[in-house]
């Protein structure tokens, strides 16, 4: 069997085995709705970040914007679910979230990616506040108080296969002519557009893709916690997600699973010290920064199919050694 | 029959007259040099063609199977797409992407994948990629650039990286491709595997040369027609013999330098 079928065998294996255990720890009682509760943020967590570190890590353009696209989905969750109270309503509404996220990374995307470094961080922060402000100022979003009652749709394992769908699909894409592309404008846009790639057309694409990704957070995040106000998807947010991007490693998808983790847990462990939990959080950070600035993993990626298909190559001068 | 033409193309920079009224043409098949003295205009004028500056005025036309096409105005990447491929003088490879990705991103507009196809991983991406692999394998071994393919271009040596730029550019599938300096910074034996690279760009990919560069023994001996810049301006155009002689061309460069 070729080592690609063999290595997307594995991980789908590997995947099931994940839901399996995690179910059987409930059962037994060994994952309690505390950490059942932590486990959910986390994965909600990687959804988001690794549209994130799409945008930041592989088409290189730093944008500090994504909380607004999670509002859009959190908000198309929660009002189209209020008339349609079932998962039929949530996966329109999750779909109605993605679309709207998109068209507005369009229009945001257009003015704003020609920005270089530091503007278009400022460009896209501007951008997600107004998407706040808007939101803090209609009727059908019940302005600054947010909506409540949002109907539970969505537990646990629905969050599990999600994070599974978005992964697969942001690492497809980084892995095909488009994420070539991408990646080329990162490294320099100006021999990327010598070799016939258009940078408007590539880091938008990039950007749409992100934001995407993180309605779909945003539309978890509203029917499993169940109350949403605009206060949860400012600055802090964004920065929050950047945080896990940053120190996973920009560029690595393995590195954003791994610091989602090590940050859920992190935060989960440090809620007993009470408001000593930030300047602990913030410490620890400020020492992986400084001893590892590259993040925790750098660009490295586990690979299934790298591995076998060294083990292959091993296999393959056995076999030569025997004809000889 | 001429594959690129060139008229009256002028550049300003501030009051600086980069490149002023430069007149040129290049056939097709043709391996014509471009020299002159540093801060001649010759690097922008290869950004001029490429559409990486815009020209303060002039016309380029590209005679391509479907008629002439105006170049100036034009996207970089259209340019490109229309077959026009180049190096830099300052080397700007992908520096942490492997050499085999540095090729594949030059390869992009030759190729469609459906998205549904490449987040689904459908046969249709399977089959591209194998398509696109194909063509990257061919252009590794031409290049001699198969024993490095997976490492990372910015870590190679210099002389490697150069060969990969050219590698890549070629991996565009051009027409015209445009080297600035492409011996810049090259020990004698690499120069002599550059220029072996270079008259194969010309048999193997049936490639139309422009080459800027101040080794004029390279020169010399593979231009077939040379045109020289001096202070923006087109001041001789001819063989290597006539251009050797011309005394305009030695006056631009003080008496020295140009010799075979
Ligand atoms: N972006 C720019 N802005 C302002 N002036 C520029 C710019 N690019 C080039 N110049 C000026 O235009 C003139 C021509 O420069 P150019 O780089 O084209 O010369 P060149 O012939 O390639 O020289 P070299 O042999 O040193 O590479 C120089 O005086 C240079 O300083
Ligand atoms: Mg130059």
């Amino acid at each position: 069997m070729q080592a690609k079928w063999k290595a997307a065998l594995i991980w789908l294996v590997l995947a099931v085995a994940g839901f399996y255990l995690i179910n059987e720890l409930i059962v037994v009682g060994v994952i309690n709705a505390f950490i059942e509760n932590m486990l959910v943020t986390i994965g909600i967590n990687i959804i988001l970040a690794t549209g994130l570190n799409l945008i930041i890590g592989f088409s290189g353009q730093f944008s500090l914007g994504h909380a607004g696209f999670m509002a859009i989905g959190a908000y198309a969750t929660a009002i189209i679910t209020q008339q349609i109270s079932n998962t039929l309503g949530f996966y329109l509404s999750l779909g109605v979230g993605m679309v709207i996220a998109m068209l507005v990374a369009v229009v945001i995307g257009i003015p704003t990616l020609r920005l270089r470094g530091d503007y278009l961080a400022i460009a896209t922060m501007g951008a997600a506040e107004i998407i706040r402000v808007v939101i803090n100022n209609l009727k059908i979003t019940n302005g600054a108080a947010g909506m409540y009652n949002i109907p539970a749709l969505a537990n646990w394992p629905t969050v599990y296969v999600f994070v599974c769908l978005t992964t697969l699909m942001i690492v497809n894409f980084a892995r095909s002519r488009a994420g070539r592309a991408i990646q080329a404008i990162r490294e320099d846009e100006i021999a990327a557009e010598a070799v016939g790639i258009n940078p408007t057309k590539w880091k938008l694409a990039a950007f749409v893709m992100g934001a995407a990704t993180a309605a779909i957070g945003g539309s978890l995040h509203a029917v499993y916690i169940q109350t949403i106000a605009p206060s949860d998807f400012g600055i802090m947010q964004s920065i929050s997600l950047l945080i896990i991007v940053v120190l996973g490693g920009v560029g690595s998808i393995t590195g954003t699973f791994v610091a989602a983790i090590v940050l859920g847990v992190l935060d989960t462990a440090l809620q007993q010290f009470g408001a000593l939990r930030m300047v602990i959080y913030a410490l620890a950070l400020i020492l992986i920064m400084v001893f590892k600035p590259s993040g925790l993993l750098g660009r490295y990626e586990v690979s299934i199919k790298g591995l076998l298909e060294r083990k292959g190559g091993h296999h393959g001068t056995t076999d030569s050694h025997e004809v000889e | 029959m001429a594959l690129l033409t060139v008229t009256k193309l002028s550049k300003q920079f501030g009051g600086l007259d980069a490149v002023a009224d430069v007149d040129m043409h290049v056939d097709a098949g043709e391996l014509v040099a471009l020299i002159g003295p540093n801060g001649a205009g010759k690097t922008t004028l290869f950004n001029l063609l490429t559409g990486v500056t815009p020209a303060t005025s002039g016309k380029v036309t590209l005679t391509t199977a479907s008629g002439k096409v105006a170049l100036l105005g034009k996207r970089p990447s259209d340019i490109a797409k229309l077959g026009l491929a180049r190096t830099f003088q300052n080397i700007r490879l992908f520096s942490k992407l492997s050499v085999r990705d540095n090729l594949q991103a030059a390869m992009t507009h030759r190729y469609h994948e459906n998205f549904f196809a490449e987040i689904l991983r459908l046969p249709a991406y399977y089959k591209k990629e194998a398509l696109v692999g194909g063509w990257t394998d061919a252009l590794l071994r031409e290049f001699d650039l198969t024993a490095v393919a997976d490492l990372d271009a910015g870590n190679l040596p210099y002389g490697t990286q150069r060969r990969v730029e050219i590698a890549r550019a070629a991996a565009t599938a051009p027409r015209i491709i445009f080297l600035d300096e492409p011996a810049a910074g090259m020990n004698p034996e690499e120069t002599a595997g550059l220029r072996e690279l270079i008259e194969k760009l010309r048999t193997d990919f049936q490639l139309t040369v422009v080459l800027i560069e101040h080794d004029m023994s390279l020169v010399m001996n593979l231009a077939e027609r040379i045109y020289v810049l001096d202070h923006g301006k087109m001041i001789a155009e001819g063989t290597p013999a006539q251009i050797q002689k011309d005394p305009a061309v030695i006056a631009a460069y003080l008496g020295g330098g140009v010799h075979a």
